[in-house]
C-alpha cells in the first residue's frame, strides 16, 4: 500500500483571460516512509500538487489516494478530519498562532483533535523536546527565530503521529543554517518514525536531502530521480 | 486549561483599542439602560401606587353599570353586610363603604356643582390618603355628624375656612329633593389640583340621611397590603361578590384604565428607543468582528489546512464576542448600578419635571431603585444582540477556502 | 484645487475598498439617523397636537382676566372693559383673532341628571376666528349669534345627562349679588373634543343671552387672543396689554397652563438628549471603523508621504472619507425617515391606550410631524460630532513618519 497515489490529475486556473494548466495529467505514487521533494520553478505546479495531496484543493479531474482511502471525492468535513489527524502541514511562513506560546500552539491542535486535557501537557512537552525546543516552550512566535518557529510548526504537524507530512517551501524564509537544521529534523523524523515527507521547494540545498526528487514543469512531471540523502 | 478560551481572550487584545471601543459601546448602552429602566419602572410602580392609594383603592364592589353611568340609583344594597363579609373572608381591615352624589354646594358667597362623597370616618383612612392629608382643621370623626371636608382649591373657590357652613343641594337616590347644611371641619391638599378642586367628603351616616341611601352605597373600596399581592385576594373577593345579586367586583385597572395605558404607551415608546440602542451596539460588534475576521484570513486559512473546520473557527469568533459581551455586560451593570444608586440617594429631577409629576401623582424629585429586572434585562438583551450580530461574520467563514485564504495578505 | 480633487477621489474610492465594512457602517448611521428623526417626529407630533389642543381649550395664545379671576373664577371677577370697547380697542391695534367670553361655573340639569360644568357665553363668529372648541359641531347646529337661545354641549356630557338635541336643559349659576341665576335652554348642537374631560365640562351659549341671565350688562370674564405662532408670543402679549390690559392680568398660554408650557420645553430638551444618546451609541462603532481604516493603510499612507504628499492632504483625505460616510448614511436615514412618515400622515390609531394618553393630555391618534428644526438638529449633531470624532485618527495618520509607516508589518 502506498502512502500517496495520484492518478491522472488535472487542474486549470483562469488568470485574466488565460487558462493556466497547474496540473496536466499528473500520475504519481509515493511509498510509505519516503522523503520526496517536489521541485519546480515558481508556478510550476508543485504547490497545487501538494494541495491536492493534502485535500486542500480538489483537482478538476483524476484521483487522489491517501493510504487506502480515496480523498478527492470526500466532503469538506471529512477532508478537514483527514488533515487534522492523518496529514501534517508545514507552510512557508506564519504557521503559528501569534498570540499562543509554542506549547500552546501544539496543545491547541491537540485540543481540536480531542486529546484529553490531562495528556496534552505531557505530550506537547515531549514533542517540543523531540524537535529540540524544550526550553522555548513558553515563548511566543514573535520571540523566536524563523528556524525555531518552523520547528514548532513541525512539532505541531507531527503531534498526532500522522503518516504523512506535507511541507510547502518550509525553508524559504530561513537562513542557510536554519534551513539545514530544519531539513536534518525532517530526515530524523523520517527515519525514526517512518513518516512520509513530501516537500515542495525550489531550494537546491533542500533537494539534496531528498531520497527522491520529482521535478515538475508547467504542471507535468518531467523527472523522477531516486537519490541518496546527503 | 482550555486553550480555545485562552486563544479567544488573547485574540481580543491583539487590537486593544478596537476591543475597548466595542466594549465601550456596550458599557455605554448598558449603563444607560440600567439607569433609565430603574427610573422608569420605579416611576410606574409609584404612579400606580400613589394614584390608587389616593382614592381609588385596589378593588371596588359596585353595581354592574355604575362604573360607566354613575347614576345615583345604581347602588350596592346591604353595603355594610357585604363589607363585613369581605373582612371576614379576606382578613383585611382596609375595607370601606363609600357613596357619591352630585350636589350644588354653596358658601355665603359662592356656589359650585361638585361630587360629594359619603365616607366612613373610621375606615376611609385605610383606603384613601385624603383623610391623612387634611392641611387645616380635621377629618370628620363621627359617623353621623353634619360635617364636611373640601379640597384646597374648592375651599378657595368657595371662599370658606374651617368653621364656615356650606349648603348642600341635590337629588336623593329616589329622585327626591336632598338638602342639608354642613360645617366645614377640614381642608385637604391631595397634591393633585383636580382632586383639590372637585372633591368634598362627609361622614356616610350623614350622607345616607341627606341623600336617602338607606343601607345601600355606591361602592365598597378594598385595599390590599401592597401592589405585589393584589392578585392573591381576587378569588376570595370574587367569591364573596358572587354570593350577592347585582354587584360586581371591579379591579383598579378597570376603574382607572388610563393608568395601565399610560404606562403601556410610555413602555412602547421606551421599548422603541431601547431597541435602537441595542441595534446600534449590535452593528458596532458586527463591524468589529468582521474586521477582526478579515485580518485573520491568512491565519484562518492555515488553521483550516491543519484540519480546523469553519464551524470551529466560527465558534471561536462567537466565543470572542461572548467574552467581550460579558465584559461589556458586567462593567455596564456596575457603572449603571453605581450611577443609579447615586441618584437613589441624591434624587433625580430635570427642569419641568415637577409640573409633569403633579399630573401623575408623583413627587417632584425621583429616587430610582435598582432591581433585578432593571439591572439585568437591558444588558442581557445587549449581550444577546451582540452574539446574534457576530453570527454574520462567523457564518461567512463557511465560504472560506483554505487555499484562497492563505494567499491573502 | 487639483489637490482637492485628488483628496476627494481617493477618499471616495478608499471608502469602498472594504465595501462590507462600509455597508455595515452606513446601515448603522442610517438606522441611527432614521431613529433620531422618526422618533422625534412621533413625539413632536404628539406634543404639538397636545399643545394645539391645549391652546384651543384654553383657548388662545394670550388671555386677559381680572387679576383675581384665576384664584376665584366666579362671576364677581370680570374684565374691566366691556365687550364693545374691547372690540374697538383690538380692532385699532390691528388684532383680529380674539374672542371676548363669559366663563362661569354652573350646574346643568337635564330631566334626570345634574352635573357641574363650565358655562361659556360666546360670540360664535369670534369663536371660529380663534378656532376654539365648540366652534364646530359634530351634530346639530352651531350657535348663530350672541343672542342665540340654544346651547352646545359635548357629546359625552349629553350621554351623561341622558339628553339629546332638541331636549331642554336648565343652566344654573350665580349673579354678582350671589343670587341664583338660572335659565332654560334647548340643546341645539353636540360637539366633540379630543379630551374627554373637556367634552364633559364645556357648555356654550350666546354671550348676550348669558350676560342677561347673569345680569352683568356687557361685561366678560376673559378675552382670548390668538396670534401667528404659539411659540412666539411676546409681541402679541405686548400689543394686547397695551390695547386692553388696563388693571387686568394679561398672560401668555404657558403661564396659564403650566403643564403645557413645561411640556414644550421638556420636549425640546428630550429631542436633543435623544439625538445625542443615539449618536454616542453610534460613535463607538464610527471611531472604530475610522481608526481601523487608517490602520490598515499605514503602509500606503507612508508611501504617499514618502512620495511627497503633504500631511495636511492625508488629514484631508481621512476627514473627507469620514464626511462621505456620514453624509451618505444621513441621506439614507433621512430618506427612510421621510418614507416612514408619509404613510402615517393619517395618524397612528392608539385608541387602545386612549385613557392613558388622556392622562398625558394627549389624543388617541398619533400624527408624526417632521419639523425642519428637529431634522436639522439630528443631521447637524451626527455630521459635526462625527467629523470631530474622525479628527483624531486623521491627525494621527498625517503624523506618520514615512519610513516607519512603510515598513510596518
Amino acid at each position: 500500500m502506498s502512502a500517496v497515489r495520484c492518478i491522472d490529475l488535472c487542474k486549470t486556473y483562469r488568470q485574466g483571460d488565460q487558462d493556466i494548466k497547474a496540473l496536466d495529467h499528473v500520475d504519481m505514487v509515493i511509498t510509505q516512509g519516503d522523503l520526496v521533494c517536489l521541485s519546480a520553478p515558481s508556478g510550476g505546479g508543485k504547490t497545487t500538487l501538494l494541495n491536492a495531496i493534502g485535500g486542500l484543493d480538489i483537482p478538476d479531474s483524476g484521483e487522489v489516494w491517501i493510504a487506502d482511502q480515496r480523498i478527492d471525492n470526500l466532503s469538506k468535513g471529512a477532508l478537514a478530519a483527514l488533515r487534522l489527524t492523518q496529514i501534517g502541514f508545514v507552510f512557508q511562513a506564519y504557521n503559528l498562532v501569534p498570540v499562543l506560546t509554542a506549547r500552546e500552539n501544539v496543545e491547541f491542535v491537540m485540543q481540536v483533535q480531542g486529546v484529553p486535557a490531562g495528556e496534552r501537557g505531557d505530550k506537547s512537552q515531549a514533542i517540543l523536546e523531540e524537535v529540540g525546543l524544550a526550553g522555548l516552550a513558553d515563548r511566543r512566535p514573535a520571540e523566536m527565530s524563523g528556524g525555531q518557529q518552523q520547528r514548532v510548526a513541525v512539532a505541531r504537524a507531527i503531534v498526532s503521529r500522522p503518516a504523512l507530512v506535507l511541507a510547502d517551501e518550509p525553508t524559504a524564509n530561513l537562513d542557510s543554517r536554519a534551513a539545514d537544521e530544519l531539513m536534518a529534523l525532517f530526515v530524523e523524523l523520517n527515519e525514526h518514525r517512518n513518516t512520509t515527507f513530501v516537500i515542495a521547494t525550489h531550494d537546491q540545498r533542500v533537494m539534496a536531502y531528498a531520497k527522491r526528487l520529482i521535478k515538475m514543469l508547467d504542471g507535468r512531471i518531467v523527472d523522477d530521480i531516486e537519490q541518496h540523502a546527503a | 486549561m482550555n486553550i480555545t478560551l485562552r486563544l479567544a481572550w488573547r485574540n481580543l487584545w491583539r487590537q486593544p483599542r478596537r476591543t475597548w471601543l466595542t466594549i465601550g459601546a456596550m458599557v455605554f448602552s448598558n449603563a444607560l439602560l440600567v439607569f433609565v429602566m430603574s427610573l422608569q419602572f420605579g416611576t410606574y410602580e409609584l404612579m400606580i401606587d400613589n394614584t390608587l392609594k389616593a382614592f381609588t383603592g385596589h378593588y371596588q364592589v359596585q353595581a354592574p353599570r355604575y362604573k360607566d353611568d354613575a347614576k345615583m340609583r345604581q347602588v350596592v344594597p346591604r353595603a355594610q353586610q357585604i363589607s363585613s363579609d369581605i373582612r371576614r373572608t379576606t382578613g383585611l381591615e382596609t375595607v370601606a363603604v363609600r357613596s357619591a352624589a352630585f350636589a350644588l354646594v354653596s358658601s355665603e358667597d359662592r356656589s359650585y356643582g361638585i361630587q360629594v362623597f359619603g365616607v366612613d370616618p373610621v375606615n376611609e383612612p385605610g383606603v384613601s390618603t385624603i383623610p391623612g392629608l387634611v392641611a387645616e382643621g380635621r377629618f370628620p370623626a363621627d359617623y353621623d355628624a353634619p360635617e364636611i371636608v373640601v379640597g384646597s382649591v374648592l375651599a378657595r373657590n368657595l371662599m370658606v375656612r374651617p368653621g364656615d357652613e356650606l349648603t348642600i343641594l341635590g337629588s336623593g337616590r329616589d329622585g327626591s329633593f336632598a338638602a342639608a347644611v354642613a360645617t366645614v371641619v377640614g381642608i385637604f391638599d391631595s397634591g393633585v389640583s383636580d382632586m383639590n378642586r372637585s372633591i368634598a367628603e362627609m361622614p356616610i351616616g350623614f350622607f345616607n340621611d341627606v341623600f336617602s341611601m338607606g343601607d345601600s352605597a355606591h361602592a365598597i373600596v378594598v385595599m390590599t397590603p401592597s401592589l405585589a399581592v393584589i392578585e392573591d385576594y381576587r378569588s376570595r373577593l370574587e367569591a364573596v361578590v358572587a354570593g350577592y345579586d347585582d354587584v360586581v367586583l371591579q379591579d383598579w385597572d378597570t376603574l382607572q384604565p388610563g393608568l395601565r395605558q399610560a404606562i403601556q404607551a410610555d413602555l412602547s415608546g421606551a421599548f422603541f428607543m431601547y431597541s435602537v440602542l441595542v441595534i446600534l451596539v449590535a452593528f458596532s460588534v458586527m463591524n468589529t468582528q468582521l474586521m477582526s475576521v478579515l485580518e485573520r484570513t491568512h491565519e484562518f486559512g492555515i488553521a483550516m489546512s491543519l484540519g480546523l473546520t469553519p464551524g470551529r473557527l466560527g465558534r471561536l469568533v462567537i466565543l470572542e464576542t461572548s467574552l467581550m459581551g460579558v465584559a461589556g455586560m458586567l462593567i455596564g451593570i456596575v457603572v449603571g448600578g453605581l450611577i443609579t444608586i447615586w441618584f437613589t440617594y441624591n434624587g433625580f429631577s430635570y427642569p419641568g419635571m415637577d409640573q409633569l409629576a403633579a399630573n401623575f401623582n408623583l413627587p417632584s424629585q425621583f429616587y430610582p431603585q435598582v432591581s433585578a429586572l432593571t439591572l439585568f434585562a437591558g444588558p442581557a438583551v445587549v449581550f444577546i444582540g451582540s452574539i446574534i450580530s457576530a453570527l454574520y461574520p462567523a457564518l461567512r467563514l463557511h465560504c472560506l477556502h483554505p487555499v484562497e485564504a492563505m494567499s491573502a495578505v | 484645487m487639483n489637490d482637492l480633487k485628488i483628496i476627494v477621489t481617493l477618499a471616495w474610492r478608499n471608502l469602498w475598498r472594504n465595501h462590507r465594512r462600509t455597508l455595515v457602517m452606513l446601515s448603522a448611521i442610517g438606522i441611527a439617523a432614521w431613529a433620531m428623526i422618526f422618533m422625534t417626529s412621533l413625539i413632536r407630533g404628539m406634543v404639538n397636537e397636545m399643545l394645539r389642543d391645549g391652546i384651543r381649550s384654553l383657548p388662545g395664545h394670550v388671555q386677559v382676566h381680572h387679576s383675581d379671576f384665576r384664584d376665584d373664577p366666579s362671576v364677581g371677577n370680570l374684565v374691566g372693559m366691556t365687550s364693545a370697547d374691547i372690540g374697538t380697542a383690538l380692532a385699532d391695534a390691528g388684532i383680529e383673532r380674539y374672542s371676548a367670553r363669559i366663563r362661569v361655573p354652573a350646574v346643568i340639569s337635564s330631566e334626570r341628571e345634574s352635573r357641574g360644568v363650565l358655562l361659556l357665553g360666546v360670540d360664535p363668529e369670534r369663536e371660529v376666528a380663534i378656532d376654539a372648541i365648540g366652534s364646530s359641531v359634530a351634530e346639530g347646529r352651531t350657535l348663530e349669534s350672541i343672542d342665540d337661545n340654544g346651547v352646545i354641549i359635548g357629546r359625552k356630557l349629553a350621554k351623561k345627562l341622558d339628553t339629546d338635541i332638541g331636549k331642554r336643559i336648565v343652566l344654573m349659576s350665580q349673579d354678582p349679588d350671589n343670587e341664583v341665576a338660572d335659565r332654560g335652554f334647548r340643546v341645539v348642537g353636540l360637539y366633540e373634543a379630543s379630551l374627554v374631560a373637556q367634552e364633559e365640562a364645556f357648555v356654550f351659549a350666546g354671550r348676550a343671552t348669558i350676560q342677561r341671565m347673569l345680569r352683568i350688562d356687557d361685561s366678560v370674564s376673559e378675552v382670548a387672543v390668538v396670534g401667528e405662532d404659539y411659540r412666539v408670543v411676546a409681541p402679541l402679549l405686548t400689543s394686547v396689554r397695551a390695547a386692553i390690559g388696563g388693571q387686568d392680568e394679561v398672560l401668555p398660554w404657558m403661564d396659564i397652563d403650566r403643564y403645557l408650557g413645561t411640556m414644550m420645553g421638556v420636549m425640546d430638551g428630550f429631542v436633543l438628549v435623544w439625538v445625542i444618546v443615539i449618536f454616542l451609541a453610534l460613535s463607538f462603532g464610527l471611531v472604530n471603523t475610522l481608526v481601523m481604516a487608517v490602520f490598515e493603510r499605514v503602509r500606503e499612507i507612508g508611501l504617499m508621504l514618502a512620495l511627497g504628499m503633504r500631511p495636511a492632504s492625508i488629514l484631508g483625505q481621512i476627514v473627507v472619507e469620514s464626511l462621505f460616510l456620514l453624509a451618505l448614511g444621513l441621506v439614507i436615514g433621512n430618506l427612510f425617515a421621510y418614507l416612514s412618515v408619509i404613510p402615517l400622515t393619517d395618524g397612528i390609531d392608539i385608541s387602545a391606550v386612549a385613557e392613558g394618553m388622556e392622562m398625558f393630555g394627549a389624543s388617541s391618534v398619533l400624527y408624526p410631524e417632521l419639523e425642519l428644526r428637529d431634522m436639522t438638529t439630528a443631521n447637524v449633531v451626527v455630521l459635526v460630532l462625527g467629523l470631530l470624532a474622525s479628527l483624531s485618527p486623521a491627525w494621527r495618520a498625517s503624523r506618520y513618519e514615512p519610513v516607519e509607516a512603510i515598513t510596518k508589518v
